[in-house]
């Protein structure tokens, strides 16, 4: 790691950002919980459990976050420091293509171009291999599943699968 | 007697044909997964999990636990030849067993682990069989506090031995008792946190969670790394090992074999934390500590052992209070709940041979393994020539296939996905997913024990401290939340904090 990799007063403090994220979730929980209804303690109702739980979130969420302001903590950029950043980027590009076409072109339209890209994108395997692969694993899969288990597929606006 | 007669009608259950091919089925997927970087038991488990409602309780659960226990045993093959721990429990025996390897003791090294694997695996079991039963019939007298008290005891322990910051793996459980408690309430059946979907009213699922955040999180931590592989390429022979190595690793197979059965049965803890345990207890009791680390069969011998008799030791809790001491016992109550049923201390009275089936089907699984592995290391090995730029696209797939099948329903694979992107920047962020995964699954009966113990007791908070089962559980928690405070209880948790992830 480099020298300006841990901070505290900064605004790429990571430690700091995750610590802030808590809080917020911590206090929409509590706020979901009142809005739920408390209770008593003699009969808790459906939000008492949700309250409580938010509450001790944001407080350990604080403790982060004065963690990263007394101690420092490491900036974003150094957690991705030396490694293939790009990588999981493009993976998660594609999942949620993937994710958005799936309902609507079906599972065997929107799993081969999935396979394809994965194939190719991060660590190119050669065509002669992505092809195959990228064909008869989700075919293979969609038979077992279609005809052996008899598990319907989402098929899409083609009808296909 | 009523023992004996109990196991022979398990062995009666387990040794039906279709009961044999499941549990052959389990410890084969579990040994595939164990060798296989990047996949570990939980990924595997959630992603079968749709397949156990295929055949009987019995037949689903056999083969689930033959995937745990069985990916205990394959995880050493990947460790002691090609140095990347195939699952987390198998992390310590890199040290030695690949050394070993390097030193043309690749035979040995996996012939110690198998053996030292099934002689664990055989005591864990025995001790299952005479431990369960009278702790079941104990447990019988638990109230909602005593399994409140047990469950918040469960989630600090893991906490407690999560790497990193205690405060974040704190805030993990809460985050994961909130996802637990997304849908109806159980009581008042009012939606909680639905944001008007109807696919949320029944909560989150399992499988999706857990895929996304064990296995396509996984999957993208992987591909950021160019994973370099030291496969051992000369043949393997004389698998046996010899008479010195046997008076050699005598001692780390029995003393990691009961260290491991009883961190097992702890809440939280679990076959990761008995591995680095036994590794660090051999090295403080050998007289030649240097040699740790540079090849040592004691090295092996030890970790090896104790995982596998953790992995017995964990059934205890889920299969006597209905409590999973981590996140695969999760996975295995999620199992049973999807056929209707409640592990706990009425399961062993009311279906004896679910239980006893499903205890020596581990016997006969342990056994398959012992006789499978030691010739198939071969095959194996070739396995593990498949170029991870070509295994995680299959991963990816098989993910996105068990998670549909798990619900036939395409949101959940939404679900994945969000959650595998979480669970990527959770992790680069240093918040590790184990004890979210736990809350997730303990949440609803946190929550429930609770409301059921204020309102039995009348809203009097005392019930937690005057039971005295309910009062040592939260003594102890409070001592394992205030502990790291201290500057010398801390440096022991560093020294014992794992990443449960994969």
């Amino acid at each position: 790691m480099s020298n300006d990799s841990n901070v505290k007063f900064r605004l790429d403090n990571s430690e700091l950002w995750g610590g802030l994220i808590g809080l917020a979730l911590g206090g929409f929980v509590i706020w979901h919980g009142i809005k739920l209804k408390l209770g008593t303690i003699h009969e808790p109702g459906s939000g008492f459990v949700l309250f409580y739980v938010g509450i001790l979130m944001s407080l350990f969420a604080v403790s982060i976050i004065i963690a990263s302001l007394t101690e420092g903590g490491p900036t974003f950029g150094s957690r991705w420091e030396n490694t293939r950043w790009t990588k999981p980027l493009l993976i998660i590009a594609c999942l949620t293509a993937f994710s958005f076409s799936l309902d609507t072109f079906g599972f065997p339209l929107s799993s081969i171009p999935l396979m394809v890209l994965l194939l190719r994108l991060i660590d190119p395997v050669r065509w002669s291999l992505t092809i195959p692969i990228a064909v008869l694993a989700p075919l293979g899969m969609w038979w077992v599943l279609k005809r052996l288990l008899l598990i319907q597929l989402p098929s899409g606006i083609f009808e296909i699968g | 007697m009523d023992t004996l007669i109990n196991v022979a009608h398990g062995f009666g259950v387990a040794l039906l044909p279709i009961n044999l091919l499941y549990c052959f089925i389990g410890v084969f997927i579990g040994t595939l997964v164990g060798v296989l970087p990047g996949i570990g038991p939980i990924s595997a488990m959630s992603l079968l999990l749709p397949v156990t409602l295929s055949g009987t309780p019995e037949s689903g659960i056999i083969m689930m636990a033959g995937i745990y226990y069985g990916s205990m045993y394959g995880g050493s093959t990947t460790s002691i030849l090609v140095n990347i721990p195939g699952e987390a429990a198998s992390v310590v025996t890199c040290i030695d067993g690949h050394q070993m390897a390097k030193q043309g003791r690749a035979g040995p090294a996996l012939g110690i682990s198998a053996f030292g694997s099934f002689i664990a695996g055989t005591f864990a079991l025995i001790a299952l069989m005479l431990v369960a039963p009278s702790l079941a019939s104990v447990a019988i007298a638990f109230g909602p506090a005593e399994y409140f008290s047990l469950m918040a005891l469960g989630l600090v322990v893991l906490t407690f031995l999560t790497q990193g910051s205690m405060a974040k793996a704190l805030l993990m459980a809460c985050i994961g008792i909130v996802l637990g408690l997304i849908g109806l309430d159980s009581i008042t059946a009012q939606p909680r946190l639905t944001f008007g979907r109807i696919e949320l009213i029944d909560g989150i699922g399992l499988v999706p969670v857990v895929m996304g955040l064990f296995g396509v999180a996984e999957v993208l931590l992987n591909t950021e790394q160019v994973i370099k592989r030291d496969i051992i390429n000369a043949r393997i022979t004389q698998l046996l090992p010899s008479k010195a190595d046997w008076k050699a690793s005598a001692g780390p197979i029995g003393r990691g074999t009961v260290l491991g059965f009883f961190l097992g049965i702890l809440p939280g803890g679990g076959a990761v934390i008995s591995s680095f345990a036994s590794y660090a207890l051999e090295k403080r009791l050998s007289k030649t500590p240097e040699r740790f680390g540079h090849g040592a069969i004691e090295g092996v011998a030890g970790p090896e052992s104790a995982n596998n008799a953790a992995a017995g030791g964990a059934f205890i809790p889920l299969m006597t209070l209905g409590i999973p001491p981590n996140v695969v016992m999760a996975l295995l109550l999620g199992a049973f709940v999807i056929h209707g049923l409640q592990p706990g201390p009425l399961l062993i009275t009311q279906n004896p041979g679910l239980f006893w089936g499903i205890v020596a089907s581990m016997y006969i699984g342990n056994v398959m393994l012992l006789v499978l592995n030691l010739p198939m290391i071969g095959m194996w090995v070739q396995l593990l020539k498949l170029p991870y730029n070509i295994l995680f696209p299959l991963i990816i797939l098989f993910t996105i296939l068990g998670v549909y099948c798990s619900s036939n329903n395409v949101f959940d694979v939404y679900v994945m996905i969000a959650f595998g992107i979480i669970g990527y920047f959770m992790r680069k962020l240093g918040y590790e997913p184990a004890p979210l995964v736990l809350a997730f699954v303990l949440g609803p009966m946190l929550e429930n024990n609770l409301r059921k113990s204020l309102i039995l007791s009348q809203g009097d908070l005392t019930t937690f401290v005057t039971r005295p089962i309910s009062a040592v559980c939260l003594a102890l928690a409070v001592l394992l939340l205030v502990g790291p405070l201290l500057p010398s209880l801390r440096k022991k948790r560093e020294l014992v904090a794992l990443d449960e992830g994969a």
